[in-house]
């Protein structure tokens, strides 16, 4: 086993007596990336806080690169706040030189080392231009620049995709590979969950502060596959909901995502749809994230 | 360290390229050489000649009027030593040259010359009428008839030259010797000096209060300038969400020493470019402008403005910073900077009247205060020097209080930058201090 990155353990946070983190534990190893994934006011970016130091936690202790939060560990990871921007006057080269030298860097270093990244994600013609004259897509480009300039072990992402236009999506995306194929740890926050389907190693999901579930994306994928069907119809389908073997139901009005007891009650399913509604496509499916997340806190609120 | 670095060096970089910066640092000395110049030219080119008809009912004093100037001149050592200043004295006097036409009297009483002569004022033909009364001798009763009786220079001018007139003739008559009359009715001269640890030089007291308004001025300008620069500066890292990502990469004390620095030392740089400029206008000047000027622009001076440019700067830049870091919109802060800029603007209305009174209980006890001892121990630095002790303990208290605003700032600095879209009010930024 690689060695841990990031420990977080029974992690807890109070704002004006509200719970906004509770007992929060998870881990990272060298190399991978995790998402962490929750709605809107879960508790993300208040852990990713506390991660870097920002705001102390009540309880709890975190390990950063196998050893509590100090300044000197500021130089070794890539922050992507949330909140974030830029100096809109100052020009993209001057950017980069402030914000690695400011992570430690020497200027000469910094300056080479972000033509070079310029160069990579295709800026390498705006090193002059001031930041407000740049796009949205390409300030974004650079401040993806300035996160990983001086070349962090650690790379933490608060909502990456946040604010971005589908194109710039992708590019983020292309980013936070190419970053892992070069050996950075990556932990970023999202409640996209279709994107981080697509990226993440293990996740932490969150709600309301709490834990809802971890491991790696096979094994939650494992534990909920196979027992579902997507279903293409038309008509009125409300009757699924009561059929003995379906043990969730959840319907987009053309399309539904049935939970089985059982594979095997797949037929049964199939014959009892037809001749009720019309059926346009029928396929044993992998749960979404979405789903998953969606099925955890309503186990959590049933119990 | 090496962060507080490349703070002070992104916060400086920024400043200097402004525009803004580059202009007002030219604009600045040439507003100051007009400050010197344009007086001077302003009486050469906008001086107006006048001419005064004398309905001279006495007898001789038309001539005693006409004569002054001339001896005026004359008085001054043949007017070689006469320099700029001196001339434009002379010239400020009368207002312009002033030339006295005899009135025709032509056995006339004086109501009839009025009422000519208020034809001619009016249609400017002479500037105005002066009556001499048969008894003025005894009654010193003259009358003057223009369109503008508020010109006072020339009105004194008039009076002084009758009376003394008058005088010498009384004299004569009763026989003394007429050179003891010229002796005795002489005009008096006062020279001012100004007394100086260094020595004593000569001075002229309205020059003396002209420059150190200026400088004053000046002060107070860039210190509410640089004050607002690092405000907005502050304020754009809230608003441009750049704070958080300050403060995931260097301790927030770092950030916010590193920031004061470099805006300061950007304020320096433009201070000494001014007093080089100052410098060298006033060697290549010195032949043609006032001993006066040169006087009060003194090395000692000039340290004593960086001084308490430097000083003022902290005491003042860092509520500013506070301002910045506590709110969230422009507006806001500029409510906030209003009432600071009238914490400024006191020590800068108690300082005029510093410079008529520059060693009353008051002034001294308001220039060893913190927040107005860089405007008024400079202001009186500038007119009577005040004792070694009192500048030194001026200086003693601000360096305290500004390490304790700077202690206290680096606090609120460090939450207020993190606080987003939310108005703190005044118990929580006092909470703010206690945290860790």
């Amino acid at each position: 086993m690689s060695e841990l990155v990031l420990a977080l353990q029974d992690l807890v946070k109070d704002f004006d007596g509200k719970r906004a983190v509770d007992n929060i534990s998870f881990s990272l190893r060298r190399g991978e990336i995790l998402g962490l994934l929750g709605p809107n006011g879960a508790g993300k970016t208040t852990t990713m806080r506390m991660i870097m130091d920002i705001i102390a936690p009540d309880a709890g202790r975190i390990e950063v690169l196998g050893r509590p939060f100090s300044e000197a560990l500021k130089d070794r990871i890539g922050y992507l706040p949330e909140e974030r921007g830029l100096y809109r006057k100052l020009k993209v080269l001057d950017t980069l030189l402030f914000f690695g030298e400011l992570k430690g860097m020497k200027a000469a270093a910094a300056r080479e080392r972000g033509r070079m990244l310029l160069k990579q994600f295709q800026l390498d013609g705006y090193a002059e231009k001031k930041v407000e004259e740049l796009s949205k897509g390409m300030a974004q480009k650079l401040q993806f620049i300035t996160t990983i300039l001086h070349d962090p072990e650690l790379l933490i992402l608060d909502e990456p995709f946040s604010g971005l236009d589908p194109l710039n999506i992708e590019l983020v995306k292309d980013i936070i590979l190419s970053r892992r194929r070069e050996g950075m740890t990556i932990i970023y926050s999202t409640h996209l969950m279709e994107y981080a389907e697509k990226t993440v190693d293990s996740l932490v999901m969150i709600d309301k502060g709490r834990k809802v579930l971890d491991g790696t994306l096979a094994a939650v994928k494992a534990e909920y596959g196979q027992k579902f069907v997507t279903v293409q119809y038309e008509g009125d389908a409300r009757f699924v909901a009561s059929l003995p073997y379906v043990r969730s139901w959840r319907d987009s009005g053309r399309e539904m995502e049935v939970e089985l007891a059982d594979l095997s009650k797949r037929e049964q399913l199939l014959r009892d749809l037809l001749g009720r509604v019309a059926v346009g496509g029928f396929q044993v499916s992998e749960p979404s994230l979405q789903n998953i997340f969606i099925r955890k806190v309503q186990e959590g609120a049933g119990a | 360290m090496k962060k507080i670095l490349a703070v002070i060096k992104k916060e400086y970089k920024v400043i200097v390229q402004k525009k803004s910066f580059i202009i007002m640092t030219i604009l600045t000395p040439v507003l100051m050489a007009g400050m010197m110049f344009v007086p001077v030219l302003l009486m050469k080119v906008g001086r107006t000649d006048k001419t005064i008809a004398v309905a001279d009912f006495a007898g001789g004093y038309l001539q005693a009027l006409n004569a002054k100037p001339a001896e005026k001149k004359e008085r001054k050592k043949g007017g070689v030593d006469l320099d700029a200043i001196d001339q434009q004295k002379a010239l400020r006097d009368v207002g312009g040259r002033i030339t006295f036409r005899p009135v025709d009297l032509g056995g006339r009483d004086a109501a009839a010359v009025v009422k000519e002569y208020e034809q001619k004022v009016l249609r400017k033909q002479v500037d105005g009428l002066l009556l001499i009364p048969a008894g003025v001798k005894a009654s010193r009763q003259v009358s003057y008839y223009s369109t503008s009786v508020s010109d006072f220079s020339t009105l004194k001018f008039i009076e002084s030259t009758l009376r003394t007139a008058i005088s010498k003739q009384l004299l004569l008559e009763k026989s003394i010797d007429p050179a003891v009359v010229d002796e005795a009715t002489r005009e008096i001269d006062m020279e001012t000096f100004k007394v100086k640890k260094e020595g004593t030089t000569k001075s002229d007291s309205g020059m003396d209060y002209m420059m150190s308004l200026f400088m004053i001025v000046i002060l107070f300008m860039i210190l509410i300038n640089y004050g607002q620069m690092i405000m907005r500066g502050v304020l754009e890292e809230k608003t441009s969400r750049i704070s958080e990502l300050l403060i995931a990469s260097a301790r927030s004390t770092h950030i916010f020493y590193g920031k004061l620095l470099g805006i300061g030392l950007a304020g320096l740089t433009q201070v000494g470019i001014w007093i080089v400029l100052a410098g060298l206008l006033v060697t290549r000047f010195s032949g043609s402008i006032d001993a006066g000027i040169l006087s009060f622009l003194t090395p000692e001076i000039a340290l004593y403005f960086v001084v308490f440019f430097v000083l003022g700067f902290f005491v003042y830049a860092i509520p500013y910073a506070f301002i910045g870091a506590a709110v969230n919109t422009d507006q806001e802060a500029q409510q906030f900077a209003g009432v600071l800029s009238v914490l400024i603007i006191v020590p800068y209305i108690l300082g005029i009247s510093a410079l008529q009174n520059p060693n009353s209980a008051l002034t001294v006890g308001a220039s060893l205060f913190p927040l107005f001892s860089p405007i008024l121990m400079f202001m009186r630095i500038t007119t009577a020097v005040p004792p070694l002790w009192q500048i030194l303990s001026a200086i003693g208290l601000c360096l305290l209080t500004i390490w304790g605003l700077a202690w206290l700032g680096a606090k609120i600095f460090r939450v207020g930058m993190l606080m987003y879209g939310k108005k703190p009010t005044l118990g929580e930024m006092l909470r703010w201090v206690r945290y860790k």
